[in-house]
């Protein structure tokens, strides 16, 4: 992003009715440019947000650090540069570089650093913060010909790695990633001399700008992709099946085609950490499970859900894995190594999004494995990762068990043996509720998104509450699925948010969230802040099974027409009001 | 010579965007209440980006003006669009 364009997109005025994001940055220099780029990229990933950005006093990163976390703001960006650690480090001081300064500036950094770990810990504590370490090049002080590493230089870049590895354990912290920098920024391309002695501005404007996107996006932290969908000959291996048969085809280092084991490696690690994988083929589904039964391939087929092996358009394939998974298209991913087919499917699932499988480019495929990483990759992976592909299994065997039993839906519910959680503690920091809010569409009261601060606001509120339930029957478990946060308001209960997982449906558990909320808070009415969206349909229907005709605006609910509407519920639930 | 005054047009619309088209050109540090030593940075940041150039310092004391850095540019003979 050029600068003036940045500019400009400052200036542009925030739509109507947006909510404010205040973000605050803490660096060294001067941030008047800097505050320019990060103020463009966050208004480019937040369109919905008014974004603003607090900067602190040139030349006092960790006294910016520590005046800026006692704000008001959403989220903290923080730069840090080699000054920040000696000012001795900087072009803009002249304290020396002999053997006597190095090692005091060697002893400095440890100090500063010290500092800065501590700074960092009091700040993750009141909201999240992106960090980045320095990115400009070390000075030319160390006494050692540039090409040759001195000591002092190793001991203060261990010390800020060290400062790195305590940050990131802070919950809350996002480190930027210094390999992705040195991609869009070459090293040699940052500084700007010029400017850094002429205004303390130290970057020239596209390093800026990268940085800026950077500690963006990580703010931003944008729900990671739920499924992928592959192709299998040239693609999941090399080779077709067809022709050379299961035995024939490979991804192996003697045949040249080790890039595809690469493939299913990352395939592999993928479905380990809860992302859904399903084929699309057009292939003999014969001859694909025999395949599949080879002992040497890296993705098990246990991991792989559904196969739609078969000679049908590769669209109708994708449709009906859409379905088993009950996720929208714009949570998935395509690939396959066919130009032809991968326009088939995106013409038929707009949303979707479609990846060329580069046969033969073993570079190619590198950086392939690296785009999946950034469509896929989570900053953790918890229980419920684990379990969301049985859990979709079992959700299907349910729905087969379900329409053989529809003579007899409540017979069959009374079979399931469900048990629903509770949860009230509102003061864990676990991801999960978090992260169902922001990425549940189809069940979603308003379509309502938060930030991890504005979640970590709101639960501190002392009005609010925060109810997660899990749920598990005869069929598996399906761990969290839905979060309610709401408040008291003058004697009512106001429900601000209310999600429902796609997998939990059809098990009245709607219903039971609605009585839970009846019973637990007392309440005689609930207020549920609705917003029609364009994928809240599910929700609509239930609003309207209990209203009897279409909800609009705030769904005011009392005690009375629940109780004439609701059905029978058979859940066994749990209460658990710590932990 | 045209083109360069319209680009420059621009720059100054970008940096001062409360400034009407007609008072771009008789912009000067001592009219625009705005112009301070940061506008300065940026209007020469967003100058540098749109000629391709860099501004020795010791030349920016002399930028104090639309005209003067017209002038500027044009004596500099900056790259076409």
């Amino acid at each position: 992003m050029k600068f003036a364009e940045a500019i400009r997109i400052v200036q542009a005025k925030a739509p109507a009715g947006a909510r404010p994001l205040a973000v605050a940055l803490a660096c060294g220099c001067t941030a008047e440019q800097l505050k320019v780029f990060l103020t463009a990229h966050l208004k480019t990933l937040f369109p919905d947000r008014g974004a603003t950005v607090a900067a602190g006093l040139y030349g006092d990163c960790l006294g910016n650090l520590e005046r800026l976390r006692a704000t008001r703001a959403e989220a903290l960006a923080v730069l840090l540069e080699w000054p920040d650690l000696d000012p001795r480090l900087g072009l803009r001081a002249a304290g020396g570089w002999g053997p006597a300064e190095l090692a005091d500036i060697v002893a400095t950094v440890e100090a500063q650093a010290t500092r800065f770990e501590a700074a960092l810990t009091r700040a993750a504590e009141a909201m999240p913060v992106a960090l980045c370490l320095p990115t400009l090049p070390f000075p030319p002080a160390p006494l050692m010909p540039g090409w040759r590493l001195a000591d002092c230089e190793l001991q203060v870049r261990a010390r800020v790695y060290a400062l790195a590895a305590h940050a990131v354990r802070l919950p809350g912290v996002r480190l930027l990633n210094p390999q992705r920098l040195d991609q869009l920024s070459p090293p040699a391309e940052r500084l700007d001399v010029r400017a850094d002695l002429l205004s303390g501005f130290p970057y020239r404007p596209p390093h800026a700008s990268t940085v800026a996107e950077l500690l963006a996006r990580l703010l931003q932290d944008a729900p990671p992709k739920k499924g992928l969908i592959t192709d299998l000959d040239d693609t999941l291996w090399r080779g077709l099946l067809g022709e050379v048969g299961a035995d024939g085809v490979s991804w192996s280092l003697d045949r040249h085609s080790h890039a595809h084991a690469l493939y299913q490696q990352l395939l592999r690690s993928l479905a380990e950490t809860g992302v859904l994988i399903a084929v699309a083929s057009k292939n003999d589904p014969a001859r694909v499970e025999e395949a599949f039964r080879r002992q040497d391939l890296l993705l098990p087929r246990d991991r792989v859900f559904p196969v739609e092996a078969h000679w049908g358009s590769k669209s109708e394939s994708v449709g009906r894995i859409l379905r088993a998974w009950n996720v929208g298209a714009d949570s998935v991913v395509f690939v396959d190594d066919s130009p032809m087919e991968l326009a088939e499917v995106k013409a038929a699932h707009l949303a979707l999004e479609t990846v060329f499988f580069p046969t033969g480019q073993d570079q190619a495929v590198y950086e392939l494995l690296a785009r999946l990483r950034d469509l896929f990759g989570k900053a953790s992976v918890g229980a419920e990762d684990g379990i969301r592909l049985a859990s979709l299994r079992g959700a299907a065997e349910q729905r087969q068990a379900a329409e053989a039993a529809s003579a007899d839906r409540d017979a069959f519910l009374r079979g399931t043996e469900a048990e629903l959680t509770l949860s009230t503690d509102k003061r864990t920091t676990e991801p999960r509720a978090l992260e169902l809010v922001n990425k549940t569409n189809q069940f979603n009261l308003n379509g309502r998104h938060y930030t991890e601060g504005e979640w970590r606001d709101y639960r501190a509120r002392p009005d609010t509450f925060v109810y997660r339930v899990s749920y598990r029957d005869r069929f598996g478990p399906l761990g969290t699925i839905a979060v309610l946060a709401g408040r008291r308001e003058r004697g009512r209960i106001c429900v601000d948010t209310w999600v429902l997982s796609c997998r939990a449906f059809s098990r009245r558990i709607e219903h039971r969230c609605v009585a839970l909320l009846f019973e637990h808070l007392q309440a005689g009415e609930v207020a549920f802040d609705f917003q029609a969206t364009p994928r809240n349909g599910p929700l609509q229907e239930f609003f309207a099974g209990l209203l009897g005709g279409p909800p609009a605006g705030c769904v005011c609910l009392p005690k009375a027409t629940f109780v004439r509407s609701c059905p029978a519920l058979y859940h066994q639930v749990k209460v658990v009001t710590h932990g | 010579m045209d083109n360069i005054r319209e680009r420059l047009l621009g720059c100054f619309a970008t940096v001062f965007p409360d400034l009407s088209a007609g008072e771009v050109p008789r912009a000067s540090m001592s009219s625009v209440a705005t112009w301070d030593s940061m506008a300065t940075i940026n209007l020469m940041m967003v100058i540098e980006e749109e000629f391709a150039i860099q501004v020795p310092p010791e030349d920016l004391e002399r930028l104090v003006s639309f005209e003067s850095v017209l002038s500027y540019l044009q004596r500099a003979e900056v790259p076409a669009a």
